[in-house]
């Protein structure tokens, strides 16, 4: 089963939760964790991974550039680029900025002098795998500073994880998904059985959930709720009411605990690190959950 | 003048400086914010106001004239995105979601009128008034849609549209080419980030983005009593950023936060930490 943990934005605890998940569910299922969030990827770390077993380079982004020597700056491509990212250098040349340029080709398309835009490959960002010292094994990637969306690296995470899987025989695999709505996300939701969503009782986190949940209809995938710093501001019924409405059941509910911080800075689940917690508590209650109404319901 | 507040990782607390300074400095500037976070805008709510004028943003998709069309494939081949599929016989069909609007396919489709202009609804700008002075524009990317940068440009490009002195981007989380593409023009970055293990990786990224865009870069602490912010002046001396605040975590802080008051706008001691970072930043800019 593919079960994917989603927030719409970060900061609201979800790879703490994720990995006190999978620190829950590890002696009874055979997992795989998969960290989808590309940009920000840290739910190794917050595993203890120090050591990456093996490390493949992603060459799929395509980044335009020009020869100064042919071009006859005549500024088409500069018109035409649909994200604005050629510009004129201080000499005057043209000049595309591989900051932003999204590899479209539609300026090499337009060039009047051929050869003179070329699409180069270029390396995207890498995947990581490591085995976590709880012996479940991870997938991480990331991005290179300034590539173009990460949609294609989360695909390419997933589908290493699920060889892997095959060849162990795993049955589970917990996928963090990025934050946000766009492609990291839509290829981290896409083909999950399960959707759970993290959010806190703030009117930003509500909106944010409610933008990924809409993704998450889209793959038809069941979505549940698990309401983290659920005490922080005790007036807010708006979460709660939407879930109800929508008819997305509430795993459990997690206080705000200061254990959960220090545990991140420790670079361990919080329920390893502080086991009597009252967020610990919570959590393995939500675990419970999980076995009883998702693994094996 | 254009700055951006930016963050590698999510959750950092950059709209809530974003905000706060932005409310401090339109006192001095005529000023707008953008909310360039366009996969999950919140800067509104963190003002409490509702967002106003919206604008649909549209972008091309090819729509094919079959009764045209000679099946040369053509524009499948030239689609980066791969969002044409074409049958046995080369009968181009598209899959929407995966187009990003580039025009590639209609550039060297041979046939006149074979590729007609199509389009799709992929998001929404929006040009608020606020209580304080300012004017927020907001980019908001629909649910669904796999592309932000479309929407990052739309959204720049609405903000041209009005006059300011000061504009201040508030980005997304990450370091890929839409945050690269928020911060673009910026004579002055600001990265928020968190102490702890985590955070101090991230802004590792944040600070060598700036440097590779080679825009002077700030850093602010948030959070600061939860790690080691040691750690974080190190590593922003490595790439020649100063950090200018540190903010520790603060009750005041998550209760402005969560009832949409700028904590600026308060008597509680911790606004003093935003209105001295604004004043920096006035003073850079002056
Ligand atoms: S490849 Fe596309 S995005 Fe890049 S510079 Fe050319 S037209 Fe612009
Ligand atoms: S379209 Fe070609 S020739 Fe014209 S400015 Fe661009 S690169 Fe140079
Ligand atoms: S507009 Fe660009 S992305 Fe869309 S189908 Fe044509 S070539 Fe592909
Ligand atoms: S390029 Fe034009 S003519 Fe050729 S298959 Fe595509 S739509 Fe048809």
């Amino acid at each position: 089963m593919q079960i994917v943990i989603a927030s719409g934005k970060g900061g609201v605890g979800k790879s703490s939760i994720t990995a006190s998940l999978l620190y829950l569910l590890k002696d009874d299922y055979r997992l795989i964790a998969v960290d989808a969030d590309a940009e920000a990827p840290n739910l190794g770390l917050l595993l203890g991974v120090t050591n990456w077993e093996e490390e493949r380079e992603h060459v799929g982004a395509k980044i335009a550039r020009i020869n100064p020597e042919t071009c006859i700056r005549c500024g088409i491509c500069r018109e035409r680029c649909p994200y604005e990212c050629i510009y004129m250098d201080e000499y005057g040349n043209y000049v595309v900025n591989e900051l932003t340029c999204e590899g479209c080709n539609v300026c090499g398309l337009v060039c009047p002098v051929p050869g003179t835009i070329t699409l180069e490959q270029v390396r995207s960002g890498v995947i990581r795998k490591a085995t976590t010292k709880y012996g479940f094994p991870i997938i991480s990637a990331q991005l290179d500073v300034g590539r173009p969306e990460s949609g294609k690296l989360v695909t390419e995470e997933k589908e290493w994880a699920s060889r892997i899987m095959k060849e162990q025989g795993l049955e589970h695999m917990i996928v963090d998904s990025a934050a946000g709505i766009g492609c990291q996300v839509i290829a981290s939701v896409g083909g999950a059985d399960v959707a759970i969503l993290i959010a806190e009782p703030t009117p930003a986190s509500l909106s944010d959930v409610q933008r990924v949940y809409k993704v998450v209809q889209h793959f038809h995938e069941p979505a549940y709720l698990i309401v983290n710093k659920a005490d922080i501001n005790p007036g807010f019924t708006k979460l709660r009411e939407w879930a109800e409405s929508e008819g997305i059941p509430i795993l459990g509910e997690i206080p705000y605990d200061s254990s959960i911080p220090k545990s991140m800075s420790m670079l361990k689940p919080f329920v390893e690190a502080f086991p009597d917690s009252k967020a610990s508590k919570a959590i393995r209650e939500v675990a419970e959950v999980i076995k009883e109404e998702i693994i094996r319901g | 003048m254009q700055i951006a507040v930016s963050g590698g990782k999510g959750g950092t607390g950059k709209s809530t400086v974003a905000v706060n300074i932005a409310v401090e400095l339109a006192k001095k500037f005529k000023l707008v914010l953008a909310d360039l976070d366009v996969e999950a805008p919140n800067d509104h709510i963190l003002l409490g106001v509702n967002l106003g004028n919206e604008r649909e943003v549209h972008q091309f998709m090819p729509k094919f004239d079959y009764s045209k069309c000679i099946k040369c494939r053509k524009c499948a081949e030239v689609c980066e995105e791969h969002a044409i599929v074409t049958l046995k016989d080369g009968t181009p069909f598209l899959m929407p979601t995966l187009c990003s609007g580039c025009r590639a396919c209609e550039i060297v489709c041979p046939v006149p009128g074979a590729i007609q202009e199509g389009s799709r609804l992929i998001g929404h700008t929006y040009v608020t008034e606020t209580p304080y002075n300012f004017i927020l524009v907001t980019g908001k990317l629909r649910e669904g849609e796999e592309r932000s940068m479309p929407l990052v440009v739309a959204t720049k490009r609405r903000v041209k549209e009005l006059s300011w002195d000061l504009l201040i981007v508030d980005t997304a989380a990450g370091t890929g080419n839409t945050v690269s593409k928020a911060i673009e023009g910026s004579e002055l970055l600001i990265a928020v980030t968190e102490p702890t293990p985590l955070g101090i990786h991230d802004t590792e990224l944040i600070l060598e983005l700036g440097r590779l865009m080679e825009i002077e870069t700030w850093v602010v602490i948030n959070r600061s009593d939860l790690g080691d912010v040691n750690e974080v002046y190190r590593r922003a001396e490595r790439y020649g950023a100063e950090v200018i605040a540190e903010i520790p975590y603060s009750e005041n802080i998550v209760k402005t936060y969560v009832s949409g008051t700028p904590i600026v706008t308060t008597n509680f001691p911790e606004a003093e930490i935003f209105r001295k970072i604004a004043d920096k930043i006035y003073n850079f800019l002056r």
